[in-house]
């Protein structure tokens, strides 16, 4: 086989969840560590899908080393070293989110200095979000860390969606929504590039949790609606943004939650987008009423989460949010987390109240759900509270 | 990316005036929101056409965006107007040198600075575009007024040392770029500039240090890829520089000097055609680029195209650039290796008189004249080796070689050994070499290649009988023995050929692996060294290698191709060493550049050549000794001919009217006739000799 019809089969491979074959196809190739570069990207994927996260470093540290001018490599790297906890040189090659094929057009063309850590009294940082919500509930903890450091005036800046909770929960910074003009500011950084100006790491983790506040009025409302509910009440979402890259990975549907129906808990759907529409046919025996149609925004939802014991989620925004107000957190995870869940471990020094369940083999969800119905089942009979 | 649907309302307002609108556009813009930069400066130009402010502010964000034709079409509407300040003029002057049009830039950054004499980016800019134009005079006052505005602005420093080290002033270079670092250590220019200074000073590892740290600063920024592959290529490893300069192609693929560069790395090793497919890259890439030509030139003369090379050279030295001096003396060079002496003597003597500083040119030179008392180049290269750290160091190297080379000739041993010793030192600083591990490396080469193993692989590989190897010490002869065969009608002489080095590369751990080799590999082995002379033997029956270094492969060469002759060249053991001693190489010989060391590799060849002698076969195996063929020519030629089984051919005595181009170290001897002078040249300067004597165990007298 030529080098491109052997390129050919192992994408082939791979596309069709076959990554053990393509590993085995391109071993030959490889031995003795040395064999053309698309082989080694390739050999990296296939390894990635099947877990074996200290070979795929080892081959994307090469690579990297090799063509370091090779930006997609070093952002592959970057999670790779992300999920193994590397974070100094994980923060670092992060940088290069923005120089992928698909995102050079969204980088935002700052025409200030970007911030590296340093302390600027009398300057002014403008922080500002990226993309995803997620991401916004899981970094802006670092806002306050960053003024304290930089003794800056600070500026953050995020998106409408989570503007009304960073403003009552971060009061004492002024924050502007995405899209309008900032005041005047010297040095900027975006949200997701703090960790590499602050040197993040593990152990600064998770600092002052909660550091979501939600709204006392929208408290209100939701202890009227959900008052006189059986308890525990454990709210659910089992689909992330179909959108997302890694969608097919991460989402699942209701029905494969059926083991979860006789476990003694009352659920609540708080899921959004298409995938809603499923808690209209729940799974047998399955006590179960949708709030996704009445929720209106994230604060409505950060008040669900303080007023009921438990969140079942895939890995999606619903998780960051919870984790941020210290509320208690279930995440299933696909075999092959994103980075920011590390790996072999069910904890996550990101909040202190979560616990994560991994698929143990790829596409498992059917051992992750019963790992769970077996835990959901000693969770009914602790004692607990709420706000 | 979600935005605000009530924002581009909010800034629309039809109210706004148009200074109110102006600094909105900017504010938004210096925020990163370039749509609604953008649109505000549109409305703007709808009112007011050829609005200044909002022009300029258009064609920043086009320069921000990489659409610099853009950028400055905008520019030179904002410049146009009657109130455009002089920043404006300041950043179109830029944008222009970045386009490569210097004197439209050169204009614009003049109009700036005449109206504001305090805006240090308009000195600055114009400083940068007037170091391109090679007045670096002006373009050094221009960048230290810059600094008495901005005593602490790292850019200019880093611009201030390029200017200098175009102007010849490395001490000062290295002191600007120094301070650029000091003031910015993560500033990734200065870093590469030190880089290729520290790598013609020698500093290798620190210069690759140096190059290492700007690509990691900076991953995409070429010119450290450049100077770190020139790191590489200075010391000779070629596979790295050449992995630098692909690491370089694989972000940019045009990339002119990057594709020039790859292509003379794969002519050092050895493959022609590689690097000519690159070299014409370059130029589709860059028909302008003096470099690109430049290289083009060196391909084509590696490939005997001798007429186009020197087109090429010609071309290169005509286009504006850096590289005329380096096409110039390529020239002289390639008319020296044709055996045009006068000729290139008097391209020399040319470029000598254009570039009086350059020591690449009376290096190469020096093999061409007989200097004597009083010559004033001598005169020449002790001042410019007097000149301090104005001369880099490995100027300072091709000096002392050429100063030995003149003091031989006169006659001043002493001199010419205190020149030649400090150059060699100069050299092995800048090499790794073991003369323990090389001793270790031949005596395992006997071992494996025992005559026991040669007669279980009797048999095998290809069995062509064209290839006719010489081999031995370099300096020992082989070019003259080389260019003795190549004038018979049925010999290809193809100079000193990589394939049997390329062959142990494939190999790996040579000679280790070698009892590993299946009979199968043997023959693949075989039959693609005669693919590959078969390409270059010019329709000839017979082929000759003259690589020395391949006296340490005769074993192998025996086992892949046991058609072949092998002709061992022999010289008096002091006078080799002597010859090396003398020289410095264009290709690698590590050993030779202390005498010990060079003594004790020429015991290791004794030794391993004996072994040959032993276990090779005398149908496949001559020697021929050096001093012999110059007492009597005809006699060893005869020798030879019937060795190989070819009969006699009178032209063979006429070797030194061969037309063919000759490229090794010998050059200069072999077109003058015989050269009995070399015999026992070493007794007249024993008294310098000591530790070579030693090593060879030779007494003086």
């Amino acid at each position: 086989m030529n080098l491109e019809a052997l390129q050919v089969e192992v994408h082939r491979l791979i596309q069709t969840d076959q990554p053990e074959a393509a590993e085995a196809l391109l071993r030959p190739h490889l031995a003795g560590g040395v064999g053309p570069i698309p082989l080694w990207r390739q050999m990296a994927v296939a390894l990635r899908r099947q877990g074996k996260m200290g070979e795929v470093r080892h081959i994307q540290m090469m690579l990297v080393e090799h063509n370091p001018g090779d930006l997609t490599a070093r952002f592959d790297l970057s999670e790779t070293l992300l999920m193994l906890g590397e974070y100094e040189r994980g923060w670092r090659e992060y940088q290069y989110r923005y120089s992928l094929a698909h995102t050079v057009a969204i980088e935002r063309k700052v025409q200030r200095p970007r911030w590296g850590g340093e302390a600027m009294p009398g300057k002014t940082l403008l922080i500002h979000d990226e993309q995803g919500f997620g991401d916004t509930f899981q970094f802006i903890r670092l806002t306050r860390e960053a003024a304290r450091r930089s003794k800056a005036r600070v500026i953050l800046e995020v998106n409408h969606e989570t503007l009304a909770l960073a403003r009552r929960s971060l009061p004492e910074f002024e924050i502007t929504a995405r899209g309008t003009l900032p005041p005047a500011f010297d040095v900027h950084c975006e949200m997701m590039s703090l960790p590499m100006a602050l040197d993040l790491k593990l152990t600064d983790l998770p600092g002052p949790i909660p550091y979501l506040l939600p709204d006392p009025a929208r408290l209100e409302h939701w202890r009227r609606r959900l008052a006189g509910l059986p308890r525990p009440l454990v709210t659910l979402a089992w689909a992330g943004r179909p959108v997302h890259p890694n969608d097919a990975n991460r989402s699942m549907t209701l029905d494969m939650l059926a083991p979860l129906a006789h476990t003694g808990a009352h659920f609540l759907p708080i899921q959004k987008g298409p995938a809603a529409a499923q808690a209209n046919n729940p799974p047998a025996g399955m006590s179960l009423m949708s709030l996704s149609n009445e929720i209106r925004d994230f604060d409505d939802t950060a008040a669900i989460f303080c007023l009921t014991d438990l969140l079942i989620s895939v890995d999606s925004s619903p998780v960051h949010l919870a984790g941020a107000l210290g509320r208690p957190t279930w995440v299933m995870l696909p075999f092959v987390p994103d980075w920011r869940w590390l790996i072999n471990r069910s904890d996550t020094p990101w909040y202190n109240h979560h616990t994560l369940f991994r698929q143990p083999r790829r596409g498992d969800w059917p051992s992750v759900i019963n790992n769970m119905a077996q835990a959901l089942r000693d969770f009914v009979q602790q004692p607990r509270q709420t706000y | 990316m979600s935005r605000s649907p009530n924002i581009a309302n909010e800034s629309a307002n039809p109210n706004m005036s148009i200074p109110e609108a102006l600094a909105k556009a900017n504010a938004h813009w210096n925020a990163g929101q370039a749509d609604i930069a953008e649109m505000l400066c549109q409305r703007i130009l709808a009112a007011w056409p050829g609005h200044p402010d909002a022009l300029h502010l258009l064609g920043l964000m086009a320069h921000a965006y990489g659409n610099l034709d853009v950028a400055i079409n905008y520019l030179r509407q904002a410049c146009a107007a009657p109130r455009a300040p002089a920043v404006y003029s300041a950043n179109l002057a830029e944008m222009c040198r970045q386009r490569g049009l210097l004197a439209e830039g050169e204009t614009h950054a003049r109009r700036a600075v005449q109206m504001d004499t305090t805006h240090p980016g308009a000195w600055n800019n114009l400083g940068i575009i007037l170091q391109e134009m090679g007045q670096f005079e002006e373009s050094k006052r221009c960048l230290e007024r810059v600094l008495t505005l901005q005593p602490h602005n790292a850019e200019a420093y880093n611009n201030l040392g390029n200017t200098c080290k175009r102007m010849g002033e490395l001490t000062a270079a290295q002191r600007h770029w120094n301070r650029a670092l000091s003031l910015r250590p993560n500033y990734a220019e200065p870093h590469s500039n030190l880089a290729n200074l520290l790598s013609a000073q020698g500093e290798y590892d620190s210069a690759a240090k140096h190059a290492k740290r700007a690509i990691e600063l900076n991953p995409r920024f070429a010119d450290a890829y450049i100077n770190l592959a020139g790191v590489e290529t200075a010391r000779n490893r070629h596979g790295e520089a050449l992995r630098w300069i692909d690491s370089l192609l694989s972000f940019a693929p045009q990339h002119a000097v990057a594709l020039a560069s790859r292509a003379l790395t794969l002519k050092k090793l050895d493959q022609l055609e590689d690097a000519l497919a690159a070299v014409d890259r370059a130029l589709v890439a860059s028909p302008e680029n003096a470099e690109a030509h430049n290289a083009h030139g060196q391909i084509l003369q590696a490939l005997g195209r001798t007429d186009e090379a020197l087109a090429a050279y010609d071309r290169a030295a005509t286009l504006p650039g850096t590289a005329t001096e380096q096409a110039l003396i390529n020239r002289a060079i390639l008319l020296m290796e044709q055996g045009q002496s006068e000729s290139a003597k008097a391209e020399f003597d040319k470029v000598i008189q254009l570039y009086p500083g350059s020591a690449m040119a009376l290096f190469n030179s020096a093999d061409l004249r007989k200097f004597s008392e009083g010559d004033p180049l001598i005169e020449t290269m002790h001042r410019l080796l007097n000149a301090g750290a104005e001369t880099s160091a490995n100027d300072k190297m091709l000096l002392h070689y050429a100063l030995g080379k003149a003091y031989l000739d006169i006659g001043n041993s002493e001199t010419a050994f205190h020149h030649l010793n400090t150059g060699s030192h100069m050299k092995r600083q800048t090499i790794d070499y073991s003369a323990a591990a090389t001793s270790d490396w031949m005596e395992s080469i006997a071992k494996v290649f025992s005559a026991k193993f040669i007669k279980e692989h009797a048999g095998q590989g290809n069995d062509s009988p064209m290839p006719i190897f010489v081999l031995g010490m370099p300096r020992s002869g082989t070019t003259l023995t080389e260019q003795v065969l190549a004038s018979h009608p049925s010999i290809h002489g193809a100079g000193e050929l990589g394939l049997m080095q390329a062959i142990i590369n494939k190999i790996g751990d040579f000679p280790g692996n070698v009892p590993n080799l299946s009979a199968e590999t043997l023959k693949q082995f075989g039959d693609s060294y005669i693919a590959d002379i078969t390409k270059i033997a010019h329709g000839k029956p017979y082929v000759v290698d003259k690589m020395p270094i391949n006296f340490a492969f005769a074993g192998l060469i025996r086992l892949i191709l046991p058609g072949a002759h092998i002709i061992h060249s022999r010289r008096d053991p002091v006078d080799t060493c002597l010859s090396c001693y003398s020289k410095l190489f264009t290709a690698e010989q590590s050993f030779s550049y202390d005498m010990t060391e060079l003594g004790q590799f020429h015991r290791d060849y004794q030794n391993l050549t004996a072994h040959w002698r032993k276990v090779l076969p005398a149908k496949f195996f001559l020697e021929v000794d050096y001093e012999a063929m110059v007492e009597d020519l005809e006699t060893q030629a005869k020798r030879m001919l019937k060795f190989l089984g070819l009969p006699w051919d009178p032209n063979c005595l006429n070797f030194h009217e061969t037309k063919r181009t000759v490229r090794t170290a010998s050059v200069n001897q072999v077109r003058k006739p015989v050269y009995k002078t070399s015999s026992g040249r070493w007794r007249k300067h024993a008294a310098q000799l000591g530790p070579l004597l030693q090593a060879l165990d030779i007494a003086a007298e």
